[in-house]
This record gives C-alpha cells, sequence and structure tokens, in this order.
C-alpha cells in the first residue's frame, strides 16, 4: 500500500536522524568530560547531573528507535498479507492496528522506565537503597 | 587499594562516575561490555566491588550478575545496580539474585562517593 511505503520510508528517515543525534550528544558529552578530567576540574551535582543526561538521552531515543523497527515490521508483514490478498485487508488493518497500539504502550511504558529520576513519579525515589 | 569494576554501555555514564571515584583510595576499572567484564573475572580478576549497569546489549545487568555468582571468587562480592529503572520489582529481582543495592541516575555524586565508602568500609 503506497501510502504505508511513505509512512515506513519516514520512520527510516527519523530513525537515522536520532542514532545521528545520539552519536553527536555523545561525542560532544565526551568531549566536554574529557576536558574536566584533563584539567581536574572538580564538577558539582549540576554538572555531573547534566553529564548524566546524555545516558537518559540515548536510552530514551533508542526505546523510540525500538519502537520504529517494531512499526515498521508490523507495516511489511501488513504490506505483505495485503500484497498476496487484497480481501485479507480488514483483517490485516485489524492486526496492524493493535500491533501498533502495543507498540505504543510499551514505548509509552520505557520512556518511563529510563528517565531514572526525572520524571514527576519517580522523585519519591530514594536515589541509594541498600538490601 | 581496593578494585572497583564499573560496568556500563554508555561511554558517557562511565566518565562520570570516573570524575567521582578519582579522588577515592581505589583502584578502578571500567567496561562497556558485561561479557569483557566477565571474562576478566573467570580470568582471575577479584574485584572488591561490582557497579553495574542494567540494561545494557549482549549481556544485560542481571545476567551479569547471575554469571558473577556462578564464579567462586565473587559469589558474594559486592554488587550495586546503577540504572535510570526505578521499578519494584526490577528491585526485588536484583535483591533475590544477591544484589547489594540499588542506586538511581542521574546520581548524587557525593552520595555515590558515600556509597562506595560504606560498601568498601574505607575511612570517611
Amino acid at each position: 500500500m503506497v501510502i504505508l511505503n511513505s509512512v515506513d520510508e519516514l520512520l527510516e528517515h527519523i530513525k537515522e536522524v536520532q542514532l545521528d543525534v545520539i552519536d553527536l550528544s555523545n561525542q560532544s558529552l565526551l568531549s566536554m568530560s574529557s576536558y574536566i578530567e584533563k584539567n581536574n576540574l572538580e564538577i558539582d551535582e549540576d554538572i555531573s547531573t547534566a553529564l548524566q543526561y546524555q545516558d537518559i538521552i540515548t536510552q530514551q531515543l533508542n526505546a523510540t528507535i525500538e519502537a520504529m523497527e517494531s512499526m515498521k515490521k508490523s507495516i511489511h508483514r501488513f504490506n505483505h498479507a495485503f500484497e498476496s490478498d487484497e480481501n485479507l485487508a480488514n483483517e490485516s488493518l485489524t492486526k496492524l492496528q493493535e500491533k501498533l497500539t502495543l507498540t505504543l504502550q510499551d514505548a509509552k511504558e520505557k520512556k518511563n522506565r529510563f528517565s531514572g529520576k526525572l520524571v514527576e513519579d519517580n522523585t519519591d525515589t530514594d536515589e541509594i537503597e541498600f538490601f | 587499594m581496593p578494585l572497583v569494576i564499573f560496568v556500563d554501555d554508555s561511554e558517557t555514564a562511565l566518565a562520570s562516575t570516573r570524575m567521582v571515584t578519582n579522588s577515592m583510595p581505589i583502584e578502578v576499572k571500567q567496561y562497556t561490555e558485561a561479557t569483557i567484564a566477565l571474562n576478566e573475572i573467570k580470568a582471575g580478576m577479584t574485584p572488591d566491588l561490582i557497579i553495574t549497569d542494567l540494561n545494557m546489549p549482549v549481556m544485560n545487568g542481571f545476567e551479569f550478575l547471575q554469571g558473577l555468582r556462578e564464579v567462586p571468587a565473587t559469589k558474594r562480592t559486592p554488587c550495586l545496580m546503577l540504572t535510570t529503572e526505578t521499578k519494584a520489582e526490577l528491585k526485588q529481582q536484583g535483591k533475590a539474585l544477591g544484589l547489594t543495592g540499588w542506586i538511581v541516575k542521574p546520581f548524587n555524586p557525593a552520595q555515590l562517593k558515600q556509597a562506595i565508602t560504606r560498601v568498601l568500609r574505607l575511612p570517611a
């Protein structure tokens, strides 16, 4: 289906942009941390937190990349079913919708999981917990 | 000096921990892959404390912990999880695997220092 092929291409493009952003933010933070280490600069809590944001950015973007890959797979399956038998289109569309809903739920759950203390719901979480 | 190993697939996360530990009286080794750290432990490395991330490709923090507990030398080595995950079920899973503690990212440098000092019983 032509429209789904366009969505697929768009997802691929967004995925590539996000991978570039991960790479750039990683390089930028590594340069800064290398400068701090070389010059023996002491960092306070704010700077430490800022440096750690990169890890969270990477995990968040990777989670959305996984969601896009899952969407692309579902679209490919639908297209394959549609091409082999157009009469199955309605059934395949329902399946596609179900898959996309699951992908969205999973992506939202990961957004919360990978935010650490940055999410409001998690602010009560003890930073360090000993067992 | 006690040996502390850090395992995290994020190089910037490792750099952040390095900035905290460089003034401490400890030897630090860092790994971006748990499998490499585990192989070195199997080959004879005996860390006094292991601090690992949970979500990592190839081998995650729990799989790493399981592997550590199968090696006689690290069967009881203290191990802290340093992660963005905050779910109680995951903490319980870690506790059942013999985890010493759970640290949520982004961590406070002073508190990470205190945690290492406490586990290794270093002079405060």
